[in-house]
C-alpha cells in the first residue's frame, strides 16, 4: 500500500518549498517508510533575465537581493566574478574586510538555522509551562503562555504553537528549559553578528559596502574594536552554548546519526580567500574540492552542467553556466529549481560537504584533526556524518573555526591602508566567482558585452541540494536523503522536516 | 571624471533640498506611546510572496523592542513562514483560522507575480489566491520592503513574471487600498519602520501617510541627501572619485541620496553601528519607488557603461521614471 506523506509548505526554512513523498506501510511497525520523494521549489523571480543588459556593477547589489539570509554570499560571488572579468584583484585590507563581513554573516546564518529554524523540531516548547526555577526569562515566558491559555486566546503561544503534536520532542525538562533559554539568547547573538557584519559592510541584510577590489569604508582602529568586542561574545556563545547544545540534541536523538543519509558525494569551492586572487585555484581558509565515495579530486568547474528535464524551464538541458539559459515554462516539470550536476554526478553541498572536502584535501590536517576529535568524543566514524546530526555538527564546528579565524583577519588589517582601489569596466569580458555560502557552493558566471552584462548565471547551494530529478531520473540530494525515512504519523511527518532542514534549504536562493 | 551633472545643477539641487530639511523627532519616542497601548493580542499574519526573507531577517534586528519582547509582549505573530512552528497542513489550517477571526493585520513581504501566478505557491495554492482571501478581512495591510510596496527587483525591466507590489495587485483586482494599505519600503525595510507602523496600527491608529507613495511620513518624509552628514562636502565640492577613497560627498560615485526618502542618517542600521554613507558606500536608493527598475539607470556612475546617465529635474523631485 502506498500512502502519501507531504509537508506543503515546508516552513522554517528560507522560501517556498513543498515535499511530497510516496511511502509504504510497515507490517511490524507503526507508521510508514518513505520510498520516493520530490522536492518542489515554488517561487521564481527571474534574476538572470533581469540582470542581462545592466551595468555589471549593479550585479553585486542586485544579486544580494536573491537572499536576505545570505546576501553577502551573492555579493561576494558577484564581485569576484567581476574582479576576474575586469582583470583586477582586491587590496589586502579589501580582501580581509570582505572576509570579515562574510564571516559575520556566516555566524548570523548558522545561529539562526540551529536555534530559530531547526530547533523547534526537537525542543518541546510547552515544557516552559512546567518551569519551576528562578530564571527571569523562563519565568516570563511561562507567564506569557499561561496568560494566553487562561484568557482562552485562539493563538496562545504563537508563533511557537501550533506545531506537530507528536510524542517525539526532547523528554527531559531540564534540556528543554536550557534550549528554550538559548533560543532567546540566540536571537540577541544573531543580531550582534549582523552588527558585526555592518561594521565593515555598512548595513545588513544587503550590504552596500561590498565592491570589487574590497569594501568602501575606511579601516580604523575604532571599527576593528567594534568588530572585536562583538566577536568575543559570539565566540563564547559558539563554543560554550551552540556546540554543547548540538551535543545535547544529538544525545536525545542518537538515531539521527543514521537518518537523512544521502549520496556520499560532496562539492566545496573552498571558503574565504587567503590571497588577493580570483579563479578556481585560489587558496582558501577552508580548502575546497570534490569528494566522491571518500575519494578526493581537485575541482574542475568545466564539469558543471545544469539540467532542466524536471524543471519549469524549456531552455536546453545540461548547459555549462557560461552558456546557461532560463526560459520559464510552467507546463512542464515539478520544480522551479534546475538540476546542477558535477561530472554528471549528484552532489551534496553545504557545511557537511565543506567539512568532508577539507577532511580529505591536501593541507586540511587542522580540519581533519578537529573532526576526528569530535567524532571520537561521540564514538563515531566519519561516514556517520552523512546524516541529519552530521550536517548539524558540521555547521557548528565550522562556526567555531570561522569565529577563530575572523580574529586573525582582524589582526591582519592595517588601519589607514586602502580597502579598495580604482578599476574600470572593460568593453567585453567574462568571469566567474566561486564562494562558499553558509548553505554551500555558490557560483556566479558573468559575461560583459559593450560594457553591459551579456549573460549572468548563478548556481546556488540549495539548487544542488534540493534539485529535482536529473534527466537520467536520479533524485537530488535531499530527495535521496528522504528515502527510507520512517514516519510514525503520516499526517504529521516531523521526521521528514528534520531531514530536509538539516540541509538548511534556501529556496529564494535556489531558484532566484 | 566626466559627469553629466554640472555645478549649476548642484547649486539648484542644494537650494531645493535644504528648503525641506527638518530633523524628525527621535522615532522611538513616537513609537513608545503606541507600543504601551498595544492590545495583548494584536494579531499579525505575515506572508511572503516573491521575497528574499530580508524584511523578516531585518525585523529580527529590531532593538526597541527586541524580537523576543516584540513577539511575547506586543503582537501575536500568528503566521510566519521562517520562524513559526507550524508547517504543512498545520500551517494552512492556522492561516485559515486566522482569516476566520477577521481580526488581524496582514503584513506582505515580497511582490506578486501578476502574469504568472504559478511563480509563487504556498501549500499548493497560488500566493495570488491566498492574498485575495486574506486581504478583504484584514484590518490593515502593511507592504514590507520595496518589493511589496512598489514591485522592486522582481518587477524590474525584463522580468519574466509580471511582478507587482501590493497596491498594484489590489488595483488589478479592483480592491480598495485607501485607508487600509501602508507601504514600508527600503531593501530591506528598516526594523523601526515596521515596528513603528505596527505600533500605530495595534494602538488603533493609522499613521499619517504620503498620498501617492502610501509611506508613513514619520519614516520616509525627508530626503537622505537633506540629512546627509556629508552635505558639507557636497557644498564645498569635495567629492570621492572612486571606491576606496573614504572621504567626500559620494555623488560622483552615483549616490542616489537626493532621490531617496528615509531616516537612515538618523537611525542608521544594525543598532546604529553603521549605515551606507558612514561606510563611504553610495546610497543606492533602495527605498525609492523605482529602485533598480530600469536597465539603463545604473546604481553607480563609475565606468564606461554609466556615462550616458544624467539626472533630470523630474528625477530630482523624486518622480517616477
Amino acid at each position: 500500500m502506498t500512502t502519501t506523506v507531504s509537508i506543503s509548505p515546508l516552513t522554517r526554512i528560507e522560501g517556498h518549498l513543498a515535499i511530497h513523498t510516496a511511502s509504504e506501510s510497515l507490517p511490524d511497525q507503526k507508521g510508514v517508510r518513505i520510498t520516493e520523494a520530490r522536492c518542489e521549489g515554488e517561487m521564481f523571480r527571474g534574476f538572470e533575465t533581469i540582470l542581462s543588459g545592466r551595468d555589471p556593477l549593479d550585479a553585486q547589489q542586485i544579486t544580494q537581493r536573491i537572499c536576505g539570509v545570505c546576501p553577502i554570499s551573492h555579493g561576494m560571488a558577484s564581485l569576484t566574478a567581476q574582479e576576474m572579468a575586469y582583470g583586477v584583484t582586491p587590496t589586502r585590507n579589501g580582501r580581509l574586510g570582505q572576509n570579515l563581513v562574510f564571516a559575520a554573516n556566516y555566524l548570523q546564518s548558522h545561529i539562526l538555522h540551529f536555534y530559530h529554524l531547526a530547533a523547534l523540531d526537537f525542543v518541546d516548547i510547552t515544557a516552559v509551562l512546567k518551569y519551576n526555577g528562578n530564571d527571569p526569562l523562563l519565568k516570563s515566558l511561562r507567564a506569557w503562555v499561561e496568560t494566553a491559555v487562561a484568557q482562552n486566546q485562539i493563538f496562545a503561544g504563537a508563533p511557537f504553537l501550533p506545531r506537530y503534536e507528536v510524542n517525539q520532542y526532547i523528554a527531559s525538562d531540564d534540556a528543554n528549559w536550557q534550549l528554550i533559554g538559548h533560543y532567546v539568547e540566540a536571537l540577541n547573538l544573531r543580531t550582534i553578528a549582523h552588527e558585526m557584519a555592518a561594521v565593515f559592510g555598512a548595513k545588513l541584510p544587503h550590504s552596500t559596502a561590498l565592491v570589487p577590489t574590497g569594501i568602501t569604508g575606511r579601516i580604523t582602529m575604532e571599527r576593528i574594536l567594534a568588530y572585536k568586542s562583538r566577536l568575543t561574545k559570539l565566540t563564547d556563545f559558539v563554543n560554550n552554548v551552540y556546540l554543547p547544545d548540538l551535543l545535547t540534541a544529538a544525545k536525545a536523538f542518537p538515531n539521527y546519526w543514521a537518518i537523512g543519509v544521502s549520496y556520499p558525494n560532496y562539492l566545496s569551492f573552498g571558503a574565504f580567500r587567503m590571497e588577493e586572487a580570483t579563479g578556481e585555484r585560489v587558496r582558501t581558509f577552508i580548502p575546497g574540492g570534490v569528494v566522491i565515495n571518500g575519494r578526493y579530486q581537485t575541482l574542475d568547474t568545466g564539469k558543471i552542467g545544469e539540467y532542466v528535464g524536471h524543471s519549469h524551464y524549456s531552455s536546453r538541458s545540461g548547459l555549462h553556466p557560461f552558456e546557461g539559459q532560463t526560459t520559464p515554462d510552467t507546463g512542464k516539470g515539478y520544480s522551479w529549481l534546475k538540476t546542477p550536476r558535477y561530472d554528471n554526478q549528484v552532489m551534496e553541498v553545504g557545511p557537511l560537504a565543506r567539512v568532508m572536502a577539507a577532511y580529505y584535501a591536501p593541507g586540511g590536517e587542522f580540519f581533519k584533526n578537529e573532526v576526528d576529535a569530535v567524532l571520537a568524543s561521540v564514538n563515531l566514524t566519519p561516514d556517520k556524518l552523512n546524516s541529519v546530526l552530521g550536517r548539524h555538527l558540521a555547521r557548528g564546528l565550522e562556526a567555531k573555526w570561522i569565529a577563530q579565524q575572523a580574529g586573525r583577519w582582524l589582526d591582519e588589517l592595517v588601519p589607514g591602508e586602502p580597502a579598495a582601489k580604482k578599476f574600470a569596466i572593460p568593453k567585453t569580458g567574462r568571469g566567474f566567482g566561486l564562494v562558499e555560502a553558509p548553505r554551500g557552493a555558490l557560483g556566479h558566471w558573468l559575461t560583459i558585452e559593450e560594457h553591459k552584462i551579456g549573460r549572468y548565471q548563478c548556481i546556488v547551494p540549495t539548487t544542488w541540494n534540493c534539485s529535482p530529478r536529473d534527466d537520467a531520473g536520479r533524485p537530488g540530494a535531499v530527495e535521496k536523503a528522504l528515502e527510507g525515512t520512517h514516519i510514525a504519523d503520516p499526517a504529521q511527518p516531523i521526521e521528514a522536516g528534520r531531514v530536509v532542514r538539516s540541509f538548511d534549504p534556501c529556496i529564494a536562493c535556489a531558484v532566484h | 571624471m566626466k559627469t553629466a551633472f554640472s555645478r549649476r545643477d548642484f547649486m539648484k539641487l542644494a537650494g531645493m533640498l535644504t528648503a525641506s530639511a527638518a530633523l524628525p523627532k527621535h522615532l522611538t519616542e513616537v513609537f513608545a506611546a503606541g507600543l504601551e497601548r498595544l492590545a495583548e493580542s494584536t494579531r499579525v499574519v505575515w506572508l511572503q510572496g516573491q521575497s528574499c526573507s530580508g524584511e523578516s531577517i531585518s525585523l529580527l534586528n529590531s532593538i526597541d523592542p527586541n524580537p523576543a519582547d516584540l513577539l511575547t509582549r506586543y503582537i501575536t505573530l500568528v503566521i510566519h513562514q521562517n520562524i513559526g512552528a507550524a508547517q504543512g497542513q498545520t500551517f494552512m489550517d492556522t492561516l485559515d483560522k486566522a482569516r476566520l477571526t477577521k481580526d488581524y493585520i496582514l503584513v506582505v513581504e515580497g511582490s506578486i507575480p501578476l502574469n504568472m501566478p504559478k511563480a509563487c505557491i504556498i501549500g499548493g495554492r497560488t500566493f495570488e489566491a491566498i492574498l485575495l482571501e486574506m486581504i478583504p478581512d484584514a484590518k490593515a495591510i502593511v507592504a514590507a520592503g520595496t518589493c511589496a510596496a512598489f514591485g522592486g527587483i522582481p518587477a524590474a525591466e525584463g522580468n519574466p513574471t509580471g511582478s507587482a507590489g501590493v497596491k498594484d495587485f489590489m488595483e488589478h483586482h479592483h480592491l480598495s487600498w485607501r485607508g487600509k494599505l501602508i507601504n514600508c519600503p527600503s531593501c530591506p525595510t528598516h526594523p523601526m519602520s515596521i515596528v513603528g507602523t505596527l505600533a500605530y496600527l495595534a494602538a488603533g491608529r493609522f499613521p499619517e501617510i504620503d498620498e501617492t507613495l502610501l509611506t508613513p511620513k514619520m519614516c520616509y518624509h525627508h530626503s537622505t541627501h537633506d540629512q546627509c552628514p556629508r552635505y558639507h562636502d557636497f557644498e564645498r565640492k569635495i567629492f570621492a572619485e572612486h571606491f576606496g577613497q573614504p572621504d567626500g560627498c559620494l555623488f560622483k560615485l552615483g549616490c542616489l541620496g537626493p532621490l531617496t526618502h528615509t531616516e537612515c542618517p538618523h537611525r542608521q542600521w544594525n543598532s546604529g553601528v553603521n549605515w551606507c554613507i558612514r561606510a563611504s558606500a553610495p546610497c543606492i536608493g533602495c527605498s525609492w519607488q523605482d529602485f533598480c527598475r530600469k536597465k539603463d539607470f545604473p546604481l553607480y556612475r563609475i565606468g564606461e557603461a554609466s556615462h550616458a546617465v544624467s539626472y533630470t529635474e523630474h528625477d530630482r523631485s523624486g518622480g517616477t521614471l
